[in-house]
């Protein structure tokens, strides 16, 4: 089998000049490149924002260090942290896995606005730049935290230029996610390939749906909102203001953004394991159609939540925002229970991308329980803003987007470049981070319990927090020597990787995407197979196992 | 591949066990969770502890269900070598599907009927018998006792990396067994009182006045902190609370005096009045 058999001969075989490849990839229009943009830039940002959380961990290894020269610095340096993470790793990541795969799964030749998805990236990747840029001015980068409260991220409390890039830097990057929402929607309304009906997308393509619409209808209240600020900063307006309630309407606006946003940043990723699990589990999803009436009720409920993030400021309506926020676990819970019933009496195979999946769904549990609790004013009164807090998130938001990155790299890389990575350093890989996060990250919600604030630059010997972070930093460092066997992993795949000839390498792919070519041919697809179910690869390749729908209609045409 | 399923079903015990060894954890610390504080500090906190341990005994057996429910398909369900076959395609089991979606409903709503009770218990107002207003500034805190028409104020932690500095900070002193309402303002930015040990905190804003109301029932020192970031040294901005006796309360309110702090700190000080654009320079 490891023959080779003859690809499509097409242009892109011919050998090209460096400066061809550049202006290939910096004018290219295909959303299979763009998606590779995006998905290469925001690993590098998911890369020097972690140097950042090391720096950090660092910095409060033991009370009283300065391994950071200033107090100052160190709000830098979580202010960007958070920043980069979300907005300039995470949410792109869901651009680049909908770039690349939500097309071939509709059984779409592109996008429905392949230029404005262009300008989108370099909306991104320009803004993004801008915003970071600031550590390279006098004062150094933004300071006030990834939700710049007003009026710490006023010009007269915050001054410098760090302040006015970040604003100015992130409404820029906002537009182009806009754009890639308003793309996506279009895309899926519009470009689905014959027999494929809203109720046989693949989770993935529903969940890129699903939050390209929580996108258009939270980032330009974002957008609006960075631009008041900004004029704030620049123009001296007075919209946050506190002498006219300008502190609350700012934490209003922002969260009911932000709120959203880590929905944004959740809904894509569950997209992608409930893509991984059916495959390794040679089942199809349980439980289609609730899974994707549960991802819209997340969806609806999370437009409700926002204020959650405000208990304490004592001018909220308690009880409302805590029903609603509780009730989320409803869905979500319905989720989880899916992905175990897709398993149950599966057959299932422990392949690099089940491993990750399986490493998502033990650390989001934990998550889910933690966010319970604090949805309960009562409980959260004492957590918010302390590390239970930080512990919370990093379970959600890590278990989720990082597991299921890793999760979605290796499952579909075969199909983005036409080879499979390394296995066994896959695994040692999964370990890793494994081991890592848990001893970085779980020992926090205790610190978080006896009183540690978020946002310490240090602390008192007194307060008895030494050892928990010590444990945490020690643990950080194991996380960050996890990323070395990826990057090894993808050197010598690019170097000596073998090249897969194979439709779909894992055996029981289901979507249409192992139904194409390994690497995808130009516009995706040479020929279409019948879509009569939610799995048309795996019709085609087990017609014996294959939906009964699909069954039914071999059936008729003889 | 079986000798790492294995090792995964023993690494959260493990874990679990682990900080609980390498915690050093009594019994009393596993009793109220883990909640800083001793039995009965402020009127509200014993009943926090309570629901804080029953809403987790629900969630870890919530989450064990799962997590068994997951470990048992990935072992159970494992491809073993040579299997070939194709398991049964499974599509939809709707009393299953019902089921995992009304039990959570009813946890939910039972959690929230518990949570409704204990909020409302905490904020409520209540007639007070001491006024105590606290006021936010980056990066330290200023106490007036509206009752005693004396103030505090105070400077943001010197702490050098040595032990020790706590003594040097803004002390907050409340009579035991009094009712308290503290009044929250804010000179600058948002900041947020947390009395680690009470299990509460609320934000103090520019602009906008914020409650609590508890009664401290139990004598000793507290730590506080800051708990939103309000600039450099937000991580400065810390507090003493000490609960003491009325004689020693009084006393403290006399010493006050004496050393002149008399009057309350108003809100002159709030530099807000100095934003860009406001016509403070030509007002004069």
């Amino acid at each position: 089998m490891a023959t080779a058999t003859k690809t499509a001969p097409s242009a892109s075989m011919q050998k090209k000049s460096k400066g061809r490849i550049v202006v290939d990839w910096l004018t290219t229009t295909d959303h299979k490149k763009i998606g590779y943009l995006y998905l290469i830039t925001s690993f590098i940002y998911f890369l020097i924002a972690g140097v950042m959380a090391l720096v950090i961990r660092a910095q409060l290894a033991a009370p009283g260090l300065e391994i950071v020269q200033t107090k100052e610095q160190y709000n830098q340096l979580f202010t960007m942290h958070g920043t980069i993470m979300l907005l300039m790793f995470a949410t792109p990541l869901f651009a680049a896995f909908a770039n690349i795969l939500m097309p071939v799964q509709i059984g779409a030749p592109d996008v429905a606005f392949p230029r404005l998805n262009a300008v989108a990236y370099w909306f991104y990747s320009f803004g993004s730049f801008i915003a970071v840029a600031g550590f390279f001015t006098p004062q150094g980068a933004a300071s006030f935290g990834w939700f710049a409260y007003a009026p710490l991220s006023s010009a007269t409390f915050s001054p410098g230029l760090g302040g006015d890039l970040w604003v100015f830097g992130l409404a820029l990057s906002g537009f182009g996610t806009i754009m890639g929402g308003v793309n996506f929607i279009t895309t899926i309304l519009t470009m689905r390939a014959p027999g494929m009906t809203m109720f046989r997308m693949p989770i993935f393509t529903w969940n890129t749906l699903v939050t390209s619409i929580l996108v258009i209808m939270c980032f330009p209240p974002l957008a609006a909102a960075l631009f008041a600020l900004g004029a704030d900063r620049r123009l001296d307006a007075h919209i946050f203001d506190p002498a006219n309630g300008g502190p609350m309407l700012w934490q209003h606006l922002f969260w009911f953004f932000g709120h959203p946003e880590v929905y944004i940043l959740a809904l894509p990723f569950f997209g992608i394991v409930s893509e991984i699990f059916p495959v390794f589990s040679r089942k199809p999803i349980f439980g289609y159609k609730t899974l994707v009436f549960a991802t819209i009720a997340i969806a609806a409920l999370s437009m409700t939540v926002w204020a959650h993030h405000m208990y304490v400021t004592g001018g909220v309506l308690l009880p409302f925002f805590a029903f609603t926020t509780m009730l989320i676990a409803v869905p979500t819970g319905v989720k989880i229970f899916n992905w175990i019933g897709t398993m149950w009496k599966g057959s299932i195979s422990y392949e690099t991308p089940m491993l990750y999946s399986l490493g998502f769904l033990t650390t989001f549990i934990f998550g889910g329980l933690t966010g319970v609790i604090l949805a309960s004013p009562t409980l959260d009164f004492h957590l918010s803003d302390s590390y239970f807090v930080v512990a919370h998130f990093h379970y959600v938001v890590f278990g989720t987007v990082v597991f299921a990155m890793f999760a979605g790299i290796y499952f579909w890389y075969p199909k983005m470049t036409g080879k499979m990575l390394n296995e066994r350093l896959g695994k040692i890989q999964f370990w890793l981070l494994f081991v890592g996060f848990h001893a970085t990250f779980l020992i926090q919600h205790w610190l978080g319990v006896i009183g540690m604030p978020r946002r310490y630059a240090t602390y008192l010997p007194e307060d008895g927090f030494a050892w928990m972070n010590l444990v945490s930093t020690a643990g950080s460092a194991f996380l960050a020597i996890s990323i070395l066997p990826f990057l090894w992993n993808i050197y010598i795949t690019y170097k000596r990787g073998v090249k897969t000839t194979l439709n779909d390498p894992w055996g029981y792919g289901r979507s249409l995407e192992w139904a194409t070519e390994s690497p995808f041919p130009r516009h995706n697809f040479t020929s279409m197979p019948r879509v009569r179910s939610e799995s048309p690869a795996f019709d085609l390749n087990h017609p014996e196992y294959a939906a009964p729908e699909a069954k039914a209609d071999t059936k008729k045409k003889g | 591949m079986r000798r790492k399923n294995a090792f995964r079903w023993a690494a959260l015990p493990l874990a679990a066990t682990l900080i609980l060894v390498l915690s050093g954890c009594s019994s009393y610390e596993f009793s109220r969770g883990f909640l800083p504080g001793e039995p009965g500090v402020t009127n509200h906190t014993d009943m926090i502890v309570n629901f804080w341990n029953g809403s987790w005994i629900v969630l870890w057996a919530v989450g064990l269900i799962a997590w068994g429910l997951m470990f048992y398909a990935v072992i159970v369900y494992r491809r073993r070598k040579g299997d070939n076959t194709m398991p049964p395609q499974m599509r939809y089991n709707n009393p299953i599907e019902a089921l995992f979606t009304v039990v959570p409903l009813v946890l939910v709503i039972g959690f929230f009927a518990f949570t409704a009770d204990t909020m409302e218990k905490i904020e409520r107002p209540v007639a007070s018998d001491i006024n105590i207003q606290v006021i936010g500034k980056q990066w330290s805190w200023d106490f007036n006792y509206l009752d005693n028409n004396v103030y505090e104020t105070g400077i943001q932690s010197q702490f050098d990396g040595e032990l020790g500095s706590e003594a040097a900070l803004p002390t907050l002193y409340l009579p035991v067994n009094t009712s308290v309402k503290i009044e929250l303002k804010s000179r600058d930015v948002v900041h947020s009182f947390w009395v680690i040990d009470f299990l509460y905190k609320k934000d103090t804003f520019p602009g906008k006045t914020n409650y609590m109301y508890f009664t401290p029932q139990r004598e000793g020192t507290y730590k506080g902190k800051c708990a939103e970031l309000c600039g450099e040294y937000h991580s400065m901005m810390l507090f003493n609370v000490k609960v003491v006796s009325r004689a020693e309360f009084d006393s403290q309110m006399a010493a006050l005096a004496a050393k002149g702090n008399t009057g309350l700190l108003d809100d002159s000080y709030d530099r807000n009045q100095n934003l860009p654009g406001n016509g403070s320079g030509s007002k004069g």
